[in-house]
């Protein structure tokens, strides 16, 4: 099956006072139709970045694509005019953002706001496109949107609004949704309700998912292929249950035990969690040629430091780019 | 590792610092300081180099610039333009920071209070600072220096009165936004007192935009003087340049120099006034700074 | 596990912290809204007491009132014999010394102003605890204590990264040596790799200081993790409290349940068992809170008589209460 986007060898710099730093370093990946991809990394690994070059929204002047292509359907959006992309972008590809308290226009009411969208890229008419609306608020399941749909954003609960973002980005049934932690500024609850409804509505439309998340609770729940980014590097790829099962990076493996999970009974024995010593390291130090991760990493040795490791493919279809991902039990 | 942690210990500046070093990289910024000092460094010792009586007559009046050695010319009663210029920017200069600092003074008293304490005192505070703001300024402050008398310190009280809203405000905005700050709360939560918390935690935090609003105030006030003078509201012993445009004014078609001199210097002043207000706004602003 | 004293190290009773609310024009009717109503807990001395809710559950408030720093309208907060929240000048001062605070957002909690050394050195300055002479021993020690490097004290905040400025919002509340420290959401900041380096050092420093804390998060995971009780609130009422095994493995209020259920796991096993109960649509106005069980309207197993009464909070085994009308007495949850 041919997949619905293709990413080959992306890299992204940007331009920082430091001089150009790779946020994106020699990234590829494949998403199929219908299917869920996750992102998973701490902030400033280049997670929301690939996002945005999907979307064609780098920050202009600043980040620019500097090799490698963006295949959607068969089209290289790297090389596709402005206004191909604005065609595009919430036609084809559409995002939902973190924080829905801001995504929208406080001035406009919901109604008006999705109405828009579909205005423009369906071409609908006035009437038609408010009615729209009404069925796309009753789809991401708000009670009685014949009378919220003209309500102002400021009237609305957080999860409320980041369901009319969903309702926007998904008018005008998209072959990809890019959710750049969407639950994060949201309760648990709320959370459960809107995972459940990215889940529900991507099946009934056939819509591709990218969750972009710091939760691997969230993309166990979620995903059935994750993407590890480290400093703007793939560092682990593959199906979530096996990855989870057997990580084959150290920083994988850091990322899932450093965090208390819920599990299954709770006994009273609480073990000390995995530390992940450090930080990300700062844009200047992207793109040298060695395991960025070598100096967080307990098993880093001088081979690491040196010489940046290529991507390594198992059979079960991980990949890993760790010297030693072999061993890595 | 070791040594990235040297440097930053080496490196290790207060954000006020930081705030000269931006400040320094601002060209503009700093010709427009150099330009300031250049100008009260005149004011100040100028008197004592150029030595001449501003209110002496020294020569038919109306004579341009220039001749018999007197480098500006001089008025309309044949007194030396340059010696009223350079005296003239002893009063601007005088007045603009006097009136600047009372500005802040009152300004910030009442801003920190109402910020601070908010409830009543807050209400009445601001019930008073928005009086003083919806006054006619310019009227207000001409019946102050008609009633009183126009002397220097009372044409600096009445500038002051009329220009300390705008700091009351900025000072209860910030105070407003910063009181509710986690660090303000962990240093009640170690029982620091009220006084303390005002002055040694919030309103060093608080004074970024109040400086800016300072500098311009500086600017502002010459202004404002300039204006009163030029109506005659000012002190006739000294001089002051709003007063020379204002005493040479039904001339300015037959010897415009008389009004553009001291014009000008104006003009420059609070040019410079703001392009320092400028540049430490850019400064102190930490939105614009790189992290 | 440890050995437990008869007397608490805190205990809270009633305690009730309301807002005034204006609604309308200048002149109509103050009405208050109750972000703490009523709730009673205690911790014994080196435990740790987990409060857990939502956004508007009241928890945050709870701590800062425990705190006293925000004023509580009823209820007391005893500390040993007295009550904290009636003290005054010197014996307040030593209290506070006694009660400190670790803050959520470490970009927000550390003076941009001050030097490392000095947020650190502010309680013993201000609160007066040991010697003059030998707080500059003290902060080293605090300094060691935390993971930091002595050099750092020099440094200024925005130098550090969020871990590390969380490090020295921990040395600060250890400052004064208390006994009760209360952390209000100290993880949920920082990044998920950095999480674990504070939830460490907390733990560990607990064990080192015999400290005992108040544990305020939303974070279920981090939670079982920390604490040896829990408590939860829904709209600033507890609805259960119960010690950690109890309350995890088997919980009894619906909301609780569903909370529990909504944490997405990465263990297989718990995500095949656990039936996700969803509750729909939103808390109810706080404003005017209904007459009945609070989480009625949202409430899967909601009956008549759940609109009807408030659920006192009832115990239903030994350490485990419960506020729910559904939950039979030998503990049979409704859902």
């Amino acid at each position: 099956m041919k997949p619905l986007l293709k990413v080959d060898n992306l890299r992204i710099e940007l331009t920082t006072r430091d001089g150009v730093a790779p946020v994106i370093d020699d990234l590829s990946l494949q998403l199929n139709a219908g299917e869920t991809l996750s992102f998973v990394g701490e902030s400033g690994c280049g997670k929301s970045m690939t996002a945005l070059a999907l979307m064609g929204l780098l920050p202009e002047g600043v980040g620019r694509v500097a090799s490698g292509q963006i295949l959607f359907d068969g089209e290289d959006l790297t090389q596709a005019s402005d206004a191909r992309m604005r065609e595009i972008r919430g036609n084809e590809i559409s995002m939902i953002f973190q924080e829905p308290m801001t995504s929208l226009n406080p001035v406009y009411t919901i109604g008006e706001q999705i109405a828009e969208v579909l205005r423009r890229h369906q071409n609908l008419s006035r009437q038609a496109a408010w009615n729209k609306a009404i069925e796309l608020l009753d789809a991401v399941r708000i009670p009685n949107p014949g009378a919220r749909v003209s309500d102002y954003p400021h009237q609305m609960s957080g999860g409320q609004r980041q369901r009319v973002m969903i309702a926007i980005a998904l008018a005008c049934e998209p072959k990809i949704l890019i959710a750049d932690e969407p639950t994060t500024a949201l309760d648990v609850t709320v959370q459960a309700q809107i995972f459940d409804l990215l889940r529900d509505l991507g099946r009934e439309l056939g819509t591709a998912t990218i969750l972009i998340t710091h939760d691997m609770g969230a993309v166990a729940d979620m995903a059935e292929r994750m993407i590890v980014m480290y400093a703007g590097r793939k560092a682990e790829a593959g199906p979530v249950e096996q990855i989870i099962e057997h990580p084959r990076h150290p920083y994988t493996k850091g990322l899932i035990s450093c965090v208390p999970h819920l599990m299954a009974t709770l006994t009273e024995e609480r073990p000390e969690l995995t530390e992940v010593p450090g930080i990300v390291p700062s844009l200047r130090d992207f793109g040298r040629d060695q395991c960025l991760f070598a100096s967080r990493c307990d098993r880093a040795d001088d081979k690491c430091k040196t010489s940046r490791p290529p991507e390594i493919e198992f059979e079960n279809e991980q990949s890993s780019a760790c010297w030693q991902a072999e061993q890595l039990r | 590792m070791s040594t990235e942690l040297e440097h930053a210990v080496e490196t290790a500046r207060s954000p006020f610092a930081e705030a000269f070093e931006m400040f320094r990289k601002n060209h503009l910024a700093v010709a427009g300081l150099i330009l300031l000092i250049v100008i009260i460094l005149a004011g100040l010792f100028g008197p004592y180099i150029y030595v001449a009586d501003p209110f002496d007559m020294v020569w038919a009046p109306f004579s341009p610039p220039g001749e018999e050695g007197y480098l500006l010319g001089t008025d309309y009663l044949g007194r030396d333009l340059l010696a009223m210029l350079i005296h003239g920017a002893r009063v601007s200069i005088l007045i603009g920071l006097s009136a600047a600092f009372l500005t802040v003074f009152i300004g910030i008293t009442v801003g920190a209070l109402a910020g601070f304490y908010r409830g009543l005192t807050e209400e009445i505070l601001m019930r008073i600072t928005e009086f003083f703001q919806v006054l006619p300024t310019l009227l207000f402050s001409m019946v102050i220096v008609a009633l009183f008398g126009a002397s220097l310190p009372m044409i600096t009280l009445a500038i002051g009165l009329v220009s300390w809203p705008s700091v009351a405000r900025i000072t209860r905005a910030e105070f407003l936004r910063i009181r509710e700050l986690e660090y303000v709360t962990a240093a009640r939560a170690c029982g620091v007192s009220n006084a303390k918390l005002i002055f040694k935690v919030i309103l060093p935090n608080a004074l970024p935009p109040i400086i800016v609003q300072a500098a311009l105030m500086v600017g502002s006030a010459i202004l404002f003087e300039a204006g009163l003078s030029f109506l005659g509201l000012t002190d006739p012993n000294v001089v002051s340049w709003g007063q020379i445009i204002g005493s040479n004014r039904e001339y300015i078609l037959d010897a415009s120099f008389t009004v553009t001199v001291p014009g000008l210097a104006i003009f420059v002043t609070v040019l410079a006034i703001s392009l320092v207000g400028d540049g430490l706004n850019d400064a102190l602003n930490p939105k614009l700074r790189q992290r | 596990m440890k050995e437990k004293t008869a007397k608490p190290l805190l205990k809270v009773e009633n305690l009730t912290v309301r807002f005034p609310v204006k609604r309308g024009g200048l002149f109509s009717k103050k009405s208050y809204l109750y972000a703490v109503d009523d709730i009673s807990f205690e911790i014994a001395r080196g435990e740790t007491l987990a409060i857990v809710g939502e956004s508007g559950s009241g928890k945050s408030t709870a701590a800062l009132a425990v705190a006293r720093l925000v004023k509580a309208h009823s209820g007391s907060v005893l500390l040993g014999d007295d009550d904290f929240l009636s003290l005054q000048d010197e014996a307040l001062r030593q209290a506070r010394a006694q009660v400190q605070f670790i803050f959520q957002d470490p970009y927000a909690s550390l003076n941009p102003r001050l030097r490392a050394e000095a947020v650190v050195r502010e309680p013993l300055d201000s609160l007066g605890t040991g010697d003059p002479s030998e707080r500059q021993a003290s902060i080293d020690a605090l300094f060691k204590a935390v993971g930091l490097r002595p050099e750092q004290q020099r440094l200024f905040p925005h130098q550090f990264s969020g871990g590390q400025r969380q490090r020295i919002g921990v040395a600060r509340a250890l400052a004064t040596r208390p006994e009760l420290i209360i952390c209000d959401e100290p993880v949920s900041a920082l990044d998920v790799a950095v999480q674990a380096q504070i939830l460490n050092l907390l733990r560990k420093l607990q064990k080192d200081f015999d400290l005992t804390y108040l544990f305020i998060s939303h974070d279920l995971g981090v939670v079982q993790h920390m604490c040896d009780s829990v408590a939860v609130m829904y709209m600033g009422k507890i609805v259960e409290h119960a010690d950690r095994l109890s309350l995890f493995n088997n919980p009894l209020h619906p909301y609780t349940k569903a909370l529990l259920s909504a944490v997405p796991s990465v263990d297989k096993k718990r995500r095949q068992e656990t039936k996700r109960i969803l509750i729909p649509g939103d808390p109810p106005d706080p404003l005017s809170p209904p007459n009945g069980c609070r989480f009625a309207n949202r409430c899967p197993a909601a009956q008549e008589q759940c609109s009807q009464s408030q659920p006192p909070l009832r115990q239903i085994a030994a350490g485990h209460t419960v506020a729910c009308h559904l939950v039979s007495d030998n503990g049979i949850a409704p859902i």
